[in-house]
């Protein structure tokens, strides 16, 4: 394995390759991910790769508008298919005031440019004929939302940064980080140690672990978060069905399965474990079979389980550690990472190579937590 | 929700003999299979069975799966939840269970202990259209003749000439259809060499070192391609020889079906000895969770006999682990041993006995 490197990346996930290979195409050399198991083995590879640009601050917007327009010439980027699928997102309102919320949100997201629009139960059901509308008061629908393939993203950036000279080094687990004099000093693994003045945790549901081995407190944990996908079935909709009050996201992918899950945060396991319950597929056909009736006659394949990695207000931790230079930290996604990682791979590339970022990040530091300046985001699950 | 003593995973020669063996000491048995009947391989195994003559040798398989079934019927404490699949076995050691082939319902099972003896599944060939109909697996093809009556076609040509192709290929010929040929990747014929004399005698050619590279047909297998195949089973080109057939047998190993074991967490070990991937066992057949055992072919593909002798112990030792008394334990448990190990005393279990000796969790005290 390589001694020095100017760059360690501690996590080969769509995050440490969408950063890998921005710092590469931006012309940076000596870059390393170390990936402690294969690449796409954690959240990555087992998320539903949904992608919206409906949230209710502009900063969210903002970057999801723009990972977006990554995401839309990105096959060609990458010159690697990841099955871009731009269905749309209609999201379901149940209450009053998630109707205002959503009215907020809509004048918001038109003003930064992104097409989403109110929509009465009707359209709803215009849009996905086999909704059964029991409860549902309205909704907004943004139809160039979408989703792609998460595993051949993740390869597609991590073979294109590796194109680019980036080296991949799969099971390999950091274990220590020395620093001295609040600097990165080298990373030592079980196949060795490299000396690098510049480590990116990028380590998805273990970012808290990997920041207490360079002395750093993130203040994140980990929770698992299960999904499950059906037989394949003729289709019968596009878009991803998603509510916040009734707390669902599912989607008839291109190849017929059916995919979604739910977020259950006061009873999952929170911690590493990525196993499998009973209980979720239960409720989760419940809640699939009460929207889209017809579903009842489907069976489930699969069930798994990946990590959502919290921060104290569901919004990413961004930027270089204040208290000790060269430790970047890209983590803290809360359950939508996988969407941005396009546009937050560049700017922390930018941010490292430049020092600065062509959209502003600054709120996204850790030192938001200090100063008591937490963002307000209304609309995650 | 349900619960029981033990629940045991499949109604094969394995889970049958644990579900009799642990009622007898006086458990709560609740025993699931996926198939119509009982019984497991043994339903379709028309043939007279070699093996120990104290493990039914000389007997046919239908006949050991109805005496085992009657014995279980005897059982008062043996509840039956048949043409059912345990779909999973989740964290607060539930298992779910969905019956009928187009159940909608998951009915949940909580067992102080379970025994998987899920068997084996068939192993599959990369070839060109394999999805075209009229590929099968033997032991699809057996069960379709032998249980069902009904013959997959009218030219065949089997795949692999261990044990199974060479009696799935006579019991062919007996039902009066035509085998082309067998192909065997290996240099040499894998099963008894008086099954594949027999098979020879009735004008069956044998290919040893050639195997399936295509089959051609619209709506179905018209036309197969074989090869010989060089000592790194690579195909020589330029052997190809072209056979007028309707179906393929694919008679090439068995693999344990331990999907329930990975999601229980048990410490599992790629043994190709036995197969495949085998949960690691102590010589109670205890997995490594203390509630989990294992019996039959998903610890080891091997056959009816020790699948019976694996099931009796695992039975034996879970009941007495749940706090059922047998006045000689240790005596039967050694007997059993015994009987096991008289079982594999012959050279043909040398792999098996290989891979067994890598299985084994060695406990401290006995
Ligand atoms: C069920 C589910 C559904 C989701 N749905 C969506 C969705 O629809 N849209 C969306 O945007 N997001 C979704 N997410 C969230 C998304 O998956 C994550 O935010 C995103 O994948 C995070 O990427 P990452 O690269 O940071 O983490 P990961 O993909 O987890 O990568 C981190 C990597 O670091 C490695 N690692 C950890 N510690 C070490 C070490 N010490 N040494 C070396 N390597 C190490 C890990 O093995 C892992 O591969 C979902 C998540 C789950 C679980
Ligand atoms: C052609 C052929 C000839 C053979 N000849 C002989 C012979 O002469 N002598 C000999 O000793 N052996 C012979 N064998 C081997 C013998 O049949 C097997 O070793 C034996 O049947 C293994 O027993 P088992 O109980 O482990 O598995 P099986 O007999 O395979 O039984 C497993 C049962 O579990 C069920 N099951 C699996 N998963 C689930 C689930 N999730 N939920 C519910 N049910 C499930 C299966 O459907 C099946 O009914 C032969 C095998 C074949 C194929």
């Amino acid at each position: 394995m390589i001694k020095k490197a100017d760059i360690v990346i501690i996590g080969g996930g769509i995050q440490g390759c969408s950063i890998a290979y921005n710092l590469a195409k931006k012309g940076a050399k000596n870059i390393v991910i170390l990936e402690k198991n294969t690449c796409a083995s954690g959240s990555s590879g087992r998320c539903g790769a949904g992608i919206r640009q409906q949230f209710g601050t502009k900063m969210n917007c903002i970057l999801a508008r723009e990972s977006m327009k990554i995401f839309e010439t990105l096959s060609e980027e990458l010159d690697y298919d990841i099955e871009l699928n731009q269905a749309g997102y209609l999201i379901l309102a149940y209450t009053e005031k998630e109707i205002n919320q959503f009215k907020k949100n809509v004048v918001l997201e038109q003003s930064l440019g992104i097409e989403a629009k109110m929509v009465t139960p009707e359209e709803a059901k215009e849009i996905v004929p086999p909704l059964n509308l029991e409860g549902i008061i309205g909704g907004t629908f943004c139809p160039t939302d979408g989703n792609v393939n998460p595993l051949y993203t993740t390869f597609g950036y991590a073979e294109a940064a590796q194109r680019l000279g980036v080296k991949y080094y799969p099971f390999t687990e950091v274990t220590e980080i020395e620093t001295e004099d609040k600097r990165i000093l080298s990373v030592i693994t079980n196949k060795g140690k490299i000396l690098t003045p510049i480590v990116v945790n990028a380590a998805g549901g273990y970012s808290g672990p990997v920041g207490k081995m360079a002395g750093v407190d993130i203040p994140v944990y980990s929770q698992r978060h299960q999904i499950l996908i059906t037989e394949p079935i003729d289709p019968l909709w596009k878009p991803m069905l998603m509510s916040f009050s009734e707390n669902y996201y599912f989607q008839q992918l291109p190849d017929g399965g059916v995919l979604g899950g739910y977020g259950d945060p006061e009873h999952e396991i929170i911690g590493d474990n990525v196993g499998s319950s009973w209980q979720f597929s239960r409720t989760m056909a419940k809640k699939m079979v009460k929207l889209v009736p017809i579903l009842k006659e489907v069976h489930m394949v699969r069930q798994w389980a990946g990590l959502y990695n919290m921060s104290p207000d569901a919004q990413p931790i961004l930027g270089e550690h204040p208290q000790l230079k060269g430790f970047y930290m890209s983590v803290g996604f809360s359950g939508h990472g996988f969407m941005l990682a396009p546009v937050t791979g560049r700017l922390i590339a930018e941010l490292i190579l430049d020092g600065k970022t062509s959209i502003p990040i600054d709120k996204l530091d850790i030192g938001r937590f200090k100063r008591g300046e937490l963002i307000c985001e209304p609309s995650v699950v | 929700m349900r619960e029981t003593d033990i629940a045991i995973i499949g109604g094969g020669p394995a889970g049958l003999s644990a579900a009799i063996y642990a009622a007898s000491l006086g458990a709560k048995i609740t025993l699931i299979d996926d198939g119509l009947e009982l019984g497991g391989q043994l339903i379709k195994q028309t043939h007279k069975f070699f093996g120990s003559e104290a493990q039914f040798a000389g007997i046919r398989g239908i006949e050991i799966a109805k005496k085992l079934i009657q014995e279980i019927e005897r059982c008062k404490n043996i509840e039956l939840i048949t043409n059912a699949t345990v779909t999973g076995y989740y964290e607060d050691e539930v298992i779910t269970i969905i019956q009928g082939a187009d159940g909608n319902i998951m009915k949940k099972l909580k067992a102080q202990r379970i025994i998987v003896a899920t068997g084996a599944s068939e192993n599959m060939l990369p070839f060109i259209n394999n999805d075209l109909p009229g590929v099968y697996g033997a032991g699809a093809v057996q069960t379709l003749m032998n249980l069902y009556g009904v013959v997959p076609g009218n030219n065949v040509l089997m795949v692999g000439a261990g044990n199974i192709g060479l009696i799935v290929s006579y019991q062919l010929l007996q039902a009066g259809i035509k085998v082309e040929a067998i192909v065997e990747a290996l240099p040499k014929i894998g099963g008894y060499l008086v099954h594949a004399s027999k098979i020879r005698r009735l004008g069956v050619p044998i290919y040893t070192s050639h195997s399936l590279k295509e089959v051609y047909g619209t709506d179905w297998v018209e036309k197969a391609v074989i090869s010989k195949v060089n000592k790194n089973f690579e195909f020589i080109p330029e052997t190809e020889k072209e056979l007028e057939v309707d179906t393929i047998c694919l008679a090439v190993g068995l693999s344990p079906l331990s999907d329930l074991l990975w999601q229980a967490g048990c410490q599992m070990k790629y043994i190709v000895e036995l197969g495949g991937y085998v949960a690691l066992r102590d010589d109670h057949m205890k997995s490594s969770l203390d509630n989990i055992y294992i019996a039959g072919d998903v610890a080891g593909i091997e056959e009816a006999s020790s699948a019976m002798l694996e099931g009796k112990i695992a039975g034996l030792n879970a009941a007495v682990s749940l706090g059922y008394r047998v006045d000689n334990f240790l005596e039967l448990n050694i007997n059993l041993r015994k009987e096991l190990k008289e079982l594999r005393a012959n050279p043909l279990s040398e792999k098996v006995k290989i891979g067994l000796e890598k299985a084994l969790i060695k406990r401290e005290v006995d």
